[in-house]
């Protein structure tokens, strides 16, 4: 089984970084995340065709984070990347209230999938720096997050241009993968 | 939010790139003279749009879009995205990006140029900025009509915060971005006469890596002739190297054991598919070859065809490193231009 598979190579290579997910629409902000946690600094980003991944060291936690294009077509395969992962980072377009109802259906379909069974969930309620931005609770309530069962998960309001919640939520994130979480 | 339902992730790969007919609509559109060029900085062959501004833009120009926030530019991808009608029909309404610059850039005042499809990162973004989201190039008459706010309350504030903190970020970054070219679908067919790694047989199973993706079936309980039928997805990246094969018995108690591996080389498959361009014109035929040699793991030629319009290669291998053990592989090309 591939659990038994990584687990071994893990313990052979002395691998201990957990593996994240950053996931969520087409220009949630995705990109703009990982480079803010990874370098601190804002990125002038063109879409995703494909993946960015980088290594964040935080709180004595390595994290191998992969962010994944969001276009439509992309989506089929983020399943791909989903065999043992630890954790979900799922940004929101907080101001983009067209279409947290595709937001909401594509989240879903992730928590729905066997392979993500155990990874914990952080959402990241994004680009509060814009007119019209949903708050947090709002956020929470257009997600339908109180459906999520038996799972960890927190959300956060975050604006990566600002820098502004990220590190937040990577201090709960950090927290509950090491209390074994996920 | 019609399209909420297909896009999600129940979505066919397979569906990819069958245009319905409203995307007809938009792809006719694109091929309008003046959406050659990027509305914005005149780059060719523009393959994004602004649903709501109407415009074709270059993925460049794209980027600084997307950062202004979807309440001024709703950024989609021609290619990638799946429009809604109501967003195709006002592309359509607005008629391209002639008749979108007639409004937009009706008064560029003297000393402003437009950039250049090779204009850096900040001189578009100021641009792009001036002309949709301050809107500083209309008809002076326009002006006050589509901006009845007034330009001395919210906005200036706003988004001279945002340019505030663009400039103290030029850093550009895009080492560690991959772009994919396309997807290998690798239909793991069957195994024949593989090795005995248990009491009497074995529980294989097929790993797939390439890069930094690893894929696998699923375990057969004791079969040395597993068929597996199995669809594994790889992304395929610009510098790509071989997809490496392992199969492995499944152990519940200890470490599982190897039973054999291959490479597969799928440079022809994707060189013949990109000379041939769109499959979909052609009618069944067969465009390549991947030949057997003494340093590869095929068994017979390897014929890569065109199969109802799409791109297939039937492989079969022999394993190495093993005492014995075939496998039957199918590979599908999908291209994933943007």
């Amino acid at each position: 089984m591939g659990i038994v598979f990584t687990r071994l190579f893990s313990s052979l290579f002395g691998n201990r970084e957990a593996r994240i997910l950053v996931l969520g629409l087409d220009n949630a902000g995705k990109t703009t995340i990982l480079y803010r946690m990874q370098m601190g600094e804002v990125v002038s980003t063109i879409p995703t065709i494909g993946f960015n991944v980088e290594t964040v060291q935080y709180n004595n936690i390595k994290f191998q984070v992969w962010d994944l294009g969001g276009q439509t077509s992309i989506r089929p395969y983020w399943r791909c990347y989903f065999p043992n992962t630890q954790a979900i980072i799922y940004v929101v377009d907080s101001s983009d209230t067209d279409r947290l109802v595709i937001a909401k259906d594509e989240f879903h379909a992730i928590l729905e999938e066997e392979e993500l069974k155990g990874a914990v969930v952080l959402l990241f309620a994004n680009k509060q720096d814009l007119p019209g931005a949903l708050d947090d609770a709002s956020v929470t309530e257009a997600l339908e997050l109180h459906k999520i069962k038996s799972r960890q998960w927190a959300i956060f309001k975050t604006s990566a241009i600002k820098g502004e919640g990220i590190f937040e939520g990577l201090d709960w994130l950090s927290n509950t993968l090491k209390s074994g979480g996920g | 939010m019609i399209a909420g339902v297909n896009s999600t992730m129940n979505h066919r790969p397979s569906e990819l790139g069958r245009p319905t007919s409203t995307k007809r609509k938009l792809r006719d559109l694109l091929l309008q003279r003046d959406n050659r060029a990027c509305a914005d900085c005149g780059a060719p062959d523009p393959k994004w749009a602004s649903a709501n501004i109407g415009v074709f833009v270059c993925l460049k120009c794209c980027g600084v879009h997307r950062s202004l926030g979807t309440h001024i530019s709703k950024v989609l991808s021609v290619t990638l995205d799946e429009w809604s009608d109501e967003e195709i029909d006002s592309m359509i309404e607005v008629g391209g990006n002639s008749a979108a610059n007639s409004i937009y850039e009706a008064y560029i005042p003297d000393g402003f140029s437009k950039p250049k499809p090779d204009s850096s990162h900040e001189e578009r973004m100021k641009f792009i900025r001036s002309k949709y989201e301050l809107q500083e190039f209309l008809k002076p008459s326009l002006r006050i009509v589509s901006m009845p706010t007034g330009k001395s309350s919210l906005r200036p504030s706003f988004s001279r915060k945002l340019m505030d903190n663009f400039r103290s970020s030029s850093t550009q970054k895009t080492e560690g971005m991959v772009e994919f070219i396309g997807l290998v679908k690798v239909k793991v067919v069957k195994g024949t006469n593989l090795a005995v790694r248990d009491m009497l047989s074995s529980d294989p199973y097929v790993v797939l890596t390439l890069g930094h993706q690893t894929v696998q079936t699923a375990v057969v309980k004791s079969n040395l002739n597993p068929v597996w039928n199995e669809d594994l997805m790889l992304s395929v990246p610009q510098q790509y190297g071989p997809i490496k094969l392992s199969v492995f018995d499944h152990d519940t108690f200890s470490a599982d054991d190897i039973m054999g591996e291959a490479e597969i080389d799928i440079q022809p498959l994707i060189t013949s598919a990109t000379a041939f361009g769109d499959a979909g014109m052609f009618a069944n035929m067969q465009i390549g070859k991947w030949l057997k040699s003494h340093d590869n793991a095929l068994i017979e030629d390897s014929i890569i065809n065109i199969v109802d319009g799409k791109v297939k290669q039937e492989v079969m291998l022999k394993l190495q490193n093993v005492e014995s053990g075939e496998l039957d592989l199918e590979l599908e090309w999908l291209a994933l231009d943007q």
